[in-house]
Parts: structure tokens; C-alpha cells; sequence
């Protein structure tokens, strides 16, 4: 073993240090081993060699012309120089070519101080070209899409956008066009960039082509303030930097290093919903309502009022209070929210608040690298591409590099961009089938709705592969807060029976950390009705959502980058979580942690100390290693459609990143990444109903027979839906959006059968009017 | 006189595009024999022994190209390069127009030669007639059986498509051409790896010169000796030369390696009456100059290279004293900047540098630095390109720079300058 692993490794010496790397290790990579710059533009250590840039240019012993560092092997005794006459003249050279054409506007550009043709112009350059003649002009300023702005002159043409959205993505928008010295990026199509992972050409750029509209102007970088912390808009957990000047985030960076979980990628949620923490909307102070008036009061009166809610109730009859929580706090928020009310007597507790059901999958739990070597990914229910995008491009560089085998069950979203192969099947014992032969590790992506779909999909997997399980939760820490005890125990009651119990007036107290069920419960319009029915209803959050708006207590809370501690991933990772540094956060919110500690204090309950509970969480991350078991059955709504009927569509939902109710919605510089309320269709029934992509339509829901949640003659209708028609949507449902505040797809039931009516055919007033 | 007729035998004697001529000529003889006799290693050694070298430009040695193919099951692909682009080259087209069945034979001997199931022919988009003409040639061949399924009952499958090319110089490159023929952008690709290993559609590949591939039929023919015993030590057999410029016959010419320049400006009518020789670009738009020095020099691989030139396509420029090699430059370096696909940075941004100071001194605006800074952005863009195209910018331009430097001297701070 150790033999091959020695004649596999090469000895180089790169100016003069001698080096040992693994055969094949390219020039570029073996000279970082000892810490030797070979500078480069178009090479990136995840998308290989271009070839394009030449600026890696380097003299190799025996052969007659400079080499590029980026695409050359290291051999076994090859003897190569960085910094010999020749090599330096070459990139001299390259270095000159690069700026008879740049605008060399540095002073107004974004990139300065951080710009790799200015740093590579001062190191190997001169600063300068010869040239006495005027520049190519091009285009400046050119929005290439919601996110980004281009401008043509400072291009270097290294296409690592190019290749970015052709070999990470797949998506293939971005394309180099005309040729010779008129070339410049473009969309192929001419339509604006728009894919869920843009941002990331900004960081690949390197120079000030690219920008962000987001951070254009705002700082230079020896102005920013940096902090690396983990993301926690989705249940990966990417690294990121987060920079901050004047107090306020001015953008978030990947965190080059980070192989296990970001790839060294961000997606567009992530890296761009960072400017709601001075949202006016805000709540600063805890707010009560008397008599339907809300009116601010201070902390301590708010905790005292809470608390002997709690008592009186706790006192009368414990199985009357409750919380729900937890999936949005850190590890130590969320234990301290269960181990306070467990030690107040209140058993009801839960982090479920939305349609995900089940958070980890025990010992069968896979790792994000994992990804990388399985033989077959099979994903059930939603993929990933919006749940948790960054692992979704792991999923797509295993099938579009690694030639895993992509299959999907019961798919209803876009289908992948074409280099990625995924196979969309039916049901799960299709998806059995259409697993590889001998197929020997499989990785199982589910989104944790379908209990009895996730089940069943364990349980047919081929006994002798290895199974790794991955659920992409809703809330970004759903697995941490259910390993913390965000659980109901034998006998208490889950969200479901919660609510059930406030709806009919069985609840007398509920306290809802940082979690919206208005909006992504299902039966909106039951849970209205439910939390309505709860005498003291206390939520902890940033702004009034749908929910806060029904509760009696609202209580200020701090968000992702004020507060520090830890987060658990979706594959069981347990993340640091920094604040901010220098980011000024609102006077009068608290953490989650300081709000329950000051509870736990008006409730007289003792509290682990800071040591004690690093310890407690450890302990129970460490616990949750057990046997794969499924949630209690009771929590499942199963989606299945039994009979297809094109008056009486299913509901199904469908998540996009940003969608949502809280920090998406409250970040005015997203406004144009929000998706259009929309219902899609699939084929057949869109030409059943006499549908287009385009035309308008509205859902109604008549009150069923069985339904004893809603009155006679009650009906349910959301207006104004976009119509897509997509051509992998099953036949007999419809999918909305989840998390939209003004058209909640959450209005219905889960697997609500609903009417289209109402139907206004825009295509049809175009026609009419076109000669 | 030394002109011969292998290749160009019967053109402008008989209609080479009616198969039935072709085949009353011995047309597809060879292929037939070929198939039925020989093994495809059989085809690959007579290509091997007759020295024949690529014809496109590279001269690279056919027989070696091939054996670069591993020994796997992957399909493998012959492509043929007729995007034939090099200024001043127009013996592809020619051979494509007027003795198509034969350019057709030389592929399908290829092709069994690898071992390939597919082979595809890449028509420089600007070769309307030829393609017509070649789609025609396809149609007869496959009617007659050369083309399909289980050719002459040996149950080899041997399928040919036809691919025009969309006006790019550079998809003449053969790692470019693939892009294009693949429905990507045409620009070179990265080597490694070479298409012998992962080339069209990712699979084994050779790319072999219209010519190149003629060639073949009257190698299989007349036995690759005959072919090995013509031209020089190590440029042998036939090669039609492209001669234009200021002689009073331009045209194709097929000659033996090894003929004296001053042979074929014969062969061409010589110079016009009174003028005197200045300059010959020898091997195509790419290639340097030699000089009136240079006359007996054999016109083969070895001694231009020797004379700092190629041999190239085989495309040979004649300049007499009416030439403006200032005007000649740009016009030579205003085209491979035009073509330049410009992912690479040398060639992008050195081909626009120099153009762009040519043309200043096209107009007599030049100033006192611009002769130096020609030949330092000259020198600066040759050796670190991706690909060839960027190497071949300078070549023309600093040789008669080098040569002529009073006609780019003039051009500086004067409004005129004598022809």
C-alpha cells in the first residue's frame, strides 16, 4: 500500500525548493504547496485548466518554450522556474497585452485594492502598455440581470463566468461573443443572468468586470470590517465572510478554503438577503397588545407578563401550554428554549412549523463530500435547488462530472439545464429501477414532507448499497433544534395537536421563537383561527410577520450575524456562528438566548452555565447518532392524488429561495429576485382548462363535507396566479409557491383539491390585437 | 517539365463529378481492394512507408498521426479539414470541386484505415459550390454501394457527414474545428489532451488535410515505394503548390518535394516583363519571407525551415517591385487579427496592437517609436499562445520589416510614399 503510494508521488523543484505531489498535480497547485505564487486568471482550482490567460507562463528545464504552469504535470525530476529571465519576460509580456486595452480606471472601480490585474501589474508588470493608441471601447455598465452589472472594458477574457455557468451550474447563460479583440460576455439568449447561484462570477472575476450590484461603490476592502461565520438562511450552513463598514453588512465572500460544505460557492440567498438588519420595519421594542392596541413596553415588564402567563397557566394545567421553535436559533437557544419549559413543567414543545417533518436521519446521515463519490443520487419530493442550492450544485457535479446517476421521484420543479443528466421517474419503485447496477453507495435526498414517501424510499433501497441520507430542511437549523429536545415526548403534543387544541380554546399559553406557521403552516386560514384562540400568544422575531400580528406579546429578537454560537447542518455538522463585527444591530432587540435566559430568571428556573451548556449540546449532537427511525406517522400528510380530476387540481408547494415572509421580504434590494406569485400546470391539464404560460387565473377552495375545521359555505381563494406550464409537472396537480406574503400557497390544506376559475387568456387579447 | 499529374490527373479533361467517369478512370478500385484484401493496419503502414506528411500545414508524418490512437473500443472518428482558409491556398478547394470522388475515396481508405465507423468532411463555410457538389458526390457513392452498411459484403459499416464550416480562419485548427463541428464556438481547445485521444464528441480522433487523405488512393495504388522514391530525404512524394502573387500563371501546380523555387516561378510564367522579384512568402499567410538569396533553395519542409520559414500549406506568394510591403503587412496582420477567436491573450490583444499601428502607418501616420514598437509586440506575442494562429501574426510582417525597413521608415510623419 504504502509502495504505490510512493511511486505515485513526484519529486519537482520549483525554483530551487524540491516539492513532492501526487503524479499529475499541475505546476499551479504544486507551487501553493510551497507557498509559491504562479499567478493565474483563468485556471480556478474547481473548474481546472483554460488555458486562456497565459499569464501562468513558467520556464521548464529541457523544453525550448515557456510553459503554462496551469496545465503542465509536475514529472518525476522536472525542474521548473517562476522567476528566471525568460519566464519573467513572458509574463511581462502577457501583463502589457493585458493593458493595452484595460481601461485602467482603478480609481472608480470596485475591485480596486483587491483587483488581481493590479496586483500582478505591480508584482510581475510594469503598470502600464506602450500603446500610444486609443482603447476599444466597449460597452460600460451593461446589467447583465438582477444581480450583477458588467463592464465590457475591464474584461480580461479568462471566461471563468463562462465556465462557471457551464461546468458548476450548468445553466450555459453566460457565453463569450463576437471574437479577436470585440469580444465581450453576454447571455446567449440576450435574457438577463438569472440563475440562483450569479453572484459567484463577482468573486471569480479577476478584476472589476463583474460587480455586484449590490456592493458597487459601497466600500474599498482595507475599509471593511471581516468576520467569517456560518450562513444560516438554509440548512447547509456555507462558510462565508461577512463584511460590514458604517455598522451596516455591505456583502458577504465564499470562504476559499471551505471544502466540506460551500465547495467554496455561495448561492444568491445567501450572499445577497444581508440588508434587512436596518430595515425600518424592525421591531426594536417589545410591543404589547390591550384591547387590539399594541403599545411598547419595556423588557423587564414584558418577561414579568410572560412569565406569569406561564405560571398561572403552568399552575392550572400544564398540558395547556406550549412552544414552537427552535429550527432558527442556534444549538444553545434551542436547548435552553426546551431544557426552561421542561424545568417549568411545560412538556409541548416543537420545532416544526412549517410542512418539513422530520429533520435527521440518525446514523444513516451522509456528509456534504460525501456527494462526491456515490454511484446514484436519488431525490424525493423537492430537489434540493432551491431547499439548499450550494448542495445542489454538489448534486449536479456528481452527475454532470462524476457521472452519478441523477434520478427524481415524482418531480414537479424545472427540469435540470441539459449537461446534467437526471432521470424523472414516477414512484419510488421506478427510481429502484433505474438505479445503476450495482450501484453501491447511493445517496437519498429527501425534504423530510412525505414521511411515509421518505420511508419507503429507505426501505427499498438495495439491501447491500450503502444508503446515505440527506433531509434539506425548511429551517436552517431543524436538525440541531430537534437533537436539542425541540421534540414532543411520549404523551406531550407536536405543532399539529397544538394547534388543534388552540382551535378549540384548549391552549392557554404558546410561545412561537422565530418561526412563521401563518405563513408555512399548512391551512393558513386554520391556523389564523387556532393562534386567534390562544389567550397569550407570544412571538419572538425581526419584524411583525402574519403570525406576530395575531400574538399578544411580540419580543424583539437579534438576527444571524448579531448573535454568536453554534448551528447544526443538514448533514450533522456542527458550525461556529459569529456575530458581526462593528455591525450595529437594533437598541432595544435581544438574543433569543438573553430573551429566555431573562425568562428563565422571572420563572425562578435554574439555568446550565455557559461551560455546563457547551457541554449539554455536545452531548446531545453526539446522540443523535442512533438508528434511522421516522417520525410517529401522525405528523404525515401523505400527498398522494388518488383520483385525477382536471375541476379538482392538487395542491402541491413548492419552495423558492426567495420566497418568504421574513428577512427575504424585509430586503428592499431584492425586490427583483422575488418570484410572481405563479401556478403551474402540467401539460395535459393546462389544455384540459384552455391554459397558456402567461395567462392569469385564481384557486378556489369550496368547503368540503368532512372538513370540520371550516364553516358551511366557507371557501378559500387566492387571486391573480401567474400560469406556467411545465412539462414535468404531474398530470392532476398544481404546484404554488411557499412563503409568499401576499398569495401564501399555504392558504389551502395539505393536498387540497382546488378549482381554477376566473381564467384571463393575456395571450388571447395579444393575439386578437396582432395583424 | 517537372509539373505532374497524380492527384490533378484528368481534371479539365474529363467530368471527374460523374462517378461513372471516375470509376472508368480506376475510381474506388483501391477502396475496393482495400476492404476486400487488406486489414486496416495494411492501409495504416502503406501510409507510414510512403513518408506521406499532412498536407494542411503541420506536415506532420500521416502514418505516425494515426498510430497516436490507443488500442480501446471507444468509436473513433476520421475528420476531414477542408475549412481551408490560408491566404493564398486553393488547392482543397479545387480538389473538392473538381475530383470530389476522389478527396471521398481518400476519406473512406482513412477512415478503414483507423478503423472508423464515421467519418466527417468539415467545408469552409464559403465553399458553397463545393459542398453542393460534394453532397452530390456522396449521393452517387452511396447509390453505388462505397457508402452504408456492410460495405462489399465484409460487414463494414462506414457512414460520412457533411459539415460546413461558418467563416471562421481558426476552425481550421483542428482542436477549433472539433469545437465547431460539435456546435460550440470554434476556438482551439487546450492540448493536452491531443484528439487522438479525446477528440470529437470526447472519443479518438485523427484530423487529416483534404489533401493529405487524396493522397491515399495513389499511394494504395502505386505502391508506397513509388511515393517514398520522389522529393527528399524527408519530404516525400507529390504536393500541388498554390502559386499566386505577381507571376503570369497563377495556379495549382503539382510537383515533386524538392523543386527549386526558382523552378516553380517558372512553372508559374515567371515574373511580368521588366519587374523584379522582392519578396516570396512561401508556405501561406502565416509563414515569413524568403528573397530573390533564396531562389535555389528546394521548396520542401526541412529547407525552409532551415531558411527561418515553412513549407506550411504550400500556398507561395510572388512579390515583384510594384509591392507595398507596408499596405502587405497590414493587410496580412489585419486578417489573423480579424480571425484571431481572441480567448487567448497574446493573439487577441498583440494581433489589435499591430494592426492597429500598421494602419497608422498605412495612412503616414507613424511615429519615430512605431518601427521599434513593431517588431518588440512582434516578438512579444510569438511562443506563448494556445494555439498556432497567435504565432502566425509576425512572421510576414517582421521579415520585411526586417528586409524593407525604408518603406515602413517612410512612412513615418509624411503624407505619401513612392510605390
Amino acid at each position: 500500500m504504502a509502495d504505490t503510494a510512493q511511486e505515485n508521488l513526484v519529486t519537482v523543484t520549483i525554483d530551487g525548493v524540491q516539492v513532492q505531489v501526487p503524479k499529475g498535480t499541475l505546476l499551479v497547485e504544486a507551487a501553493k504547496l510551497i507557498k509559491r505564487e504562479i499567478p493565474v486568471y483563468c485556471y480556478h482550482t474547481k473548474m481546472g485548466p483554460a488555458g486562456l490567460c497565459r499569464i501562468c507562463l513558467v520556464e521548464v528545464e529541457g523544453m525550448p518554450k515557456l510553459q503554462i504552469g496551469c496545465n503542465t504535470a509536475a514529472t518525476d525530476g522536472m525542474v521548473v522556474h517562476t522567476q528566471s529571465a525568460n519566464a519573467s519576460e513572458g509574463r511581462r509580456s502577457v501583463l502589457e497585452f493585458y493593458l493595452k486595452n484595460h481601461p485602467l480606471d482603478c480609481p472608480i472601480c470596485d475591485k480596486g485594492g483587491e483587483c488581481d490585474l493590479q496586483d500582478y501589474s505591480m508584482a510581475y508588470g510594469q503598470g502600464f502598455s506602450a500603446s500610444i493608441d486609443p482603447k476599444v471601447p466597449k460597452p460600460k455598465a451593461v446589467d447583465l440581470g438582477p444581480t450583477i452589472v458588467l463592464d465590457e472594458e475591464r474584461c480580461v477574457v479568462c471566461q471563468r463566468c463562462v465556465r462557471f455557468d457551464d461546468i458548476i451550474v450548468g445553466e450555459r447563460q453566460l457565453v463569450l461573443k463576437d471574437r479577436g479583440v470585440k469580444n465581450i460576455i453576454a447571455t446567449a439568449t440576450g435574457e438577463p443572468y438569472r440563475h440562483n447561484f450569479t453572484g459567484n462570477v463577482t468573486e471569480l472575476c479577476p478584476v472589476g468586470a463583474l460587480t455586484s450590484k449590490q456592493y458597487r461603490f459601497k466600500a474599498r476592502p482595507w475599509d471593511l470590517r471581516r468576520t467569517t461565520t456560518s450562513c444560516t438562511q438554509c440548512s447547509v450552513g456555507c462558510q462565508m465572510h461577512v463584511d460590514v463598514r458604517h455598522g451596516k453588512t455591505q456583502r458577504t465572500m465564499t470562504v476559499t478554503n471551505d471544502d466540506a460544505i460551500s465547495d467554496w460557492w455561495l448561492c444568491d440567498r445567501g450572499r445577497y438577503n444581508i440588508n434587512f438588519y436596518d430595515h425600518p420595519a424592525r421591531i426594536t421594542q417589545p410591543l404589547y397588545k390591550q384591547s387590539g392596541e399594541w403599545m411598547q413596553i419595556g423588557w423587564d415588564d414584558a418577561l414579568a407578563l410572560w412569565a406569569t402567563a406561564i405560571n398561572e397557566a403552568v399552575k392550572a394545567n400544564p398540558k395547556t401550554v406550549g412552544a414552537i421553535g427552535g429550527g432558527r436559533l442556534t444549538n444553545e437557544e434551542a436547548y435552553l428554549l426546551a431544557h426552561m419549559h421542561r424545568a417549568s413543567g411545560v412538556q409541548n414543545l416543537d420545532w416544526r412549523a412549517g410542512r418539513q417533518r422530520q429533520a435527521s436521519p440518525g446514523r444513516g446521515s451522509g456528509k456534504l463530500l460525501d456527494l462526491e463519490s456515490v454511484d446514484a443520487i436519488v431525490i424525493i419530493g423537492e430537489s434540493p435547488a432551491e431547499r439548499a442550492p450550494i448542495m445542489d450544485l454538489r448534486v449536479r457535479k456528481a452527475a454532470f462530472q462524476k457521472r452519478a446517476k441523477l434520478i427524481r421521484v415524482g418531480s414537479f420543479e424545472e427540469p435540470y439545464p441539459p449537461p446534467i443528466p437526471c432521470q424523472d421517474v414516477a414512484s419510488i419503485a421506478d427510481a429502484v429501477k433505474a438505479l445503476p447496477q450495482n450501484a453501491k453507495r447511493i445517496a437519498l435526498i429527501w425534504d423530510g414532507v412525505d414521511v411515509s414517501a421518505g420511508k419507503t424510499a429507505v426501505e427499498a433501497m438495495p439491501q447491500d448499497a450503502q444508503v446515505l441520507t440527506f433531509i434539506t430542511g425548511e429551517q436552517p437549523n431543524a436538525r440541531g433544534a430537534e437533537a436539542m429536545g425541540m421534540l414532543p415526548q411520549a404523551g406531550a403534543m407536536d405543532t399539529s395537536a397544538m394547534l388543534a387544541a388552540a382551535h378549540d380554546g384548549n391552549l392557554a399559553v404558546l410561545s412561537i421563537f422565530g418561526a412563521n406557521p401563518m405563513l408555512h403552516y399548512p391551512d393558513a386560514p386554520f391556523v389564523r383561527k387556532a393562534l386567534q384562540n390562544v389567550p397569550f400568544l407570544v412571538v419572538s422575531d425581526l419584524f411583525m410577520t402574519e403570525t406576530a400580528e395575531l400574538a399578544t406579546l411580540v419580543l424583539p429578537a437579534k438576527a444571524a450575524f448579531e448573535k454568536s454560537g453554534t448551528t447544526t447542518n443538514l448533514a450533522g455538522d456542527v458550525l461556529p456562528v459569529n456575530a458581526a463585527k462593528s455591525l450595529i444591530s437594533p437598541d432595544g432587540a435581544l438574543t433569543d438566548l438573553e430573551i429566555i435566559v431573562g425568562l428563565a430568571q422571572q420563572l425562578g428556573v435554574d439555568l446550565p452555565s455557559a461551560e455546563e451548556l457547551d457541554d449539554s449540546v455536545i452531548k446531545r449532537l453526539a446522540s443523535t447518532d442512533e438508528s434511522f427511525t421516522f417520525g410517529d406517522e401522525r405528523y404525515a400528510r401523505v400527498l398522494r392524488q388518488a383520483q385525477h380530476d382536471t375541476k379538482a387540481l392538487r395542491v402541491v408547494l413548492q419552495t423558492k429561495i426567495f420566497a418568504g415572509g421574513g428577512t427575504s421580504a424585509h430586503d428592499d434590494r431584492l425586490a427583483e429576485l422575488r418570484p410572481l406569485p405563479e401556478a403551474a400546470f402540467s401539460p395535459s391539464d393546462a389544455s384540459a382548462l384552455g391554459l397558456k404560460t402567461g395567462d392569469y387565473v385564481d384557486l378556489i377552495l369550496r368547503q368540503a363535507q368532512d372538513d370540520k375545521r371550516r364553516a358551511q359555505n366557507d371557501e378559500t381563494v387566492i387571486h391573480d396566479l401567474l400560469v406556467d406550464v411545465r412539462a414535468n409537472m404531474p398530470q392532476g396537480s398544481l404546484a404554488l409557491i411557499d412563503g409568499l406574503p401576499d398569495d401564501p400557497g399555504n392558504c389551502f390544506p395539505e393536498g387540497a383539491h382546488v378549482e381554477v376559475t376566473n381564467i384571463r387568456k393575456t395571450h388571447a387579447v395579444l393575439e386578437a390585437v396582432t395583424p | 517539365m517537372p509539373v505532374t499529374k497524380v492527384l490533378t490527373a484528368g481534371i479539365g479533361e474529363a467530368d471527374l463529378r460523374d462517378i461513372d467517369v471516375y470509376r472508368k478512370r480506376g475510381g474506388y478500385k483501391q477502396l475496393e481492394r482495400a476492404f476486400k484484401t487488406m486489414k486496416p493496419a495494411d492501409v495504416l503502414e502503406a501510409a507510414d512507408k510512403s513518408g506521406l506528411r499532412g498536407r494542411g500545414g503541420a506536415g506532420f508524418p500521416t502514418g505516425r498521426k494515426w498510430s497516436f490512437l490507443p488500442s480501446n473500443d471507444k468509436p473513433r472518428y476520421l475528420v476531414c479539414n477542408c475549412d481551408e482558409a490560408e491566404p493564398g491556398t486553393f488547392k482543397d478547394h479545387m480538389l473538392l470541386e473538381e475530383t470530389p470522388h476522389l478527396v471521398l475515396e481518400g476519406i473512406l481508405l482513412g477512415a478503414y484505415g483507423i478503423g472508423s465507423h464515421h467519418a466527417y468532411i468539415y467545408i469552409r463555410g464559403e465553399f458553397k459550390r463545393g459542398a453542393e457538389i460534394f453532397n452530390r458526390t456522396i449521393e452517387q457513392a452511396r447509390k453505388a454501394g462505397l457508402i452504408g452498411k456492410n460495405l462489399f459484403g465484409t460487414g463494414y459499416d462506414l457512414e460520412v457527414t457533411v459539415h460546413r464550416g461558418a467563416g471562421a480562419y481558426i476552425c481550421g485548427e483542428e482542436t477549433a474545428l472539433l469545437n465547431s463541428l460539435e456546435g460550440k464556438r470554434g476556438e482551439p481547445r487546450l492540448k493536452p489532451p491531443f484528439p487522438a485521444v479525446a477528440g470529437l464528441y470526447g472519443m479518438p480522433t485523427v484530423v487529416n488535410n483534404v489533401e493529405t487523405l487524396a493522397y491515399l488512393v495513389p499511394i494504395l495504388e502505386k505502391g508506397a515505394e513509388w511515393f517514398a522514391s520522389v522529393g527528399t530525404e524527408r519530404s516525400k512524394g507529390y504536393k500541388i503548390i498554390s502559386i499566386s502573387g505577381h507571376v503570369q500563371k497563377p495556379g495549382n501546380y503539382e510537383v515533386a518535394l524538392g523543386t527549386p523555387v526558382r523552378e516553380l516561378i517558372e512553372i508559374a510564367g515567371g515574373l511580368r516583363e521588366g519587374r523584379k522579384l522582392m519578396a516570396i512568402q512561401p508556405g501561406g499567410g502565416s509563414s515569413a519571407c524568403i528573397f530573390e538569396e533564396h531562389l535555389d533553395l528546394p521548396y520542401d519542409y526541412e529547407s525552409l525551415a532551415k531558411a527561418g520559414t515553412m513549407l506550411g500549406s504550400g500556398a507561395m506568394v510572388v512579390m515583384d517591385d510594384t509591392t507595398d510591403f507596408v499596405k502587405a503587412a497590414h493587410n496580412m496582420v489585419r486578417f489573423f487579427a480579424h480571425e484571431s477567436c481572441g480567448q487567448c491573450t497574446p493573439c487577441r490583444e498583440g494581433g489589435d496592437w499591430l494592426e492597429t499601428v500598421l494602419h497608422r502607418l498605412v495612412e503616414g501616420r507613424g511615429v519615430p517609436s512605431d518601427i521599434e514598437m513593431l517588431r518588440r509586440v512582434g516578438h512579444q506575442i510569438t511562443g506563448i499562445n494556445l494555439c498556432p494562429l497567435g504565432d502566425s501574426i509576425e512572421p510576414f510582417l517582421l521579415s520585411v520589416l526586417k528586409r524593407f525597413p525604408e518603406q515602413f521608415e517612410a512612412r513615418v510623419l509624411k503624407e505619401t510614399v513612392s510605390a
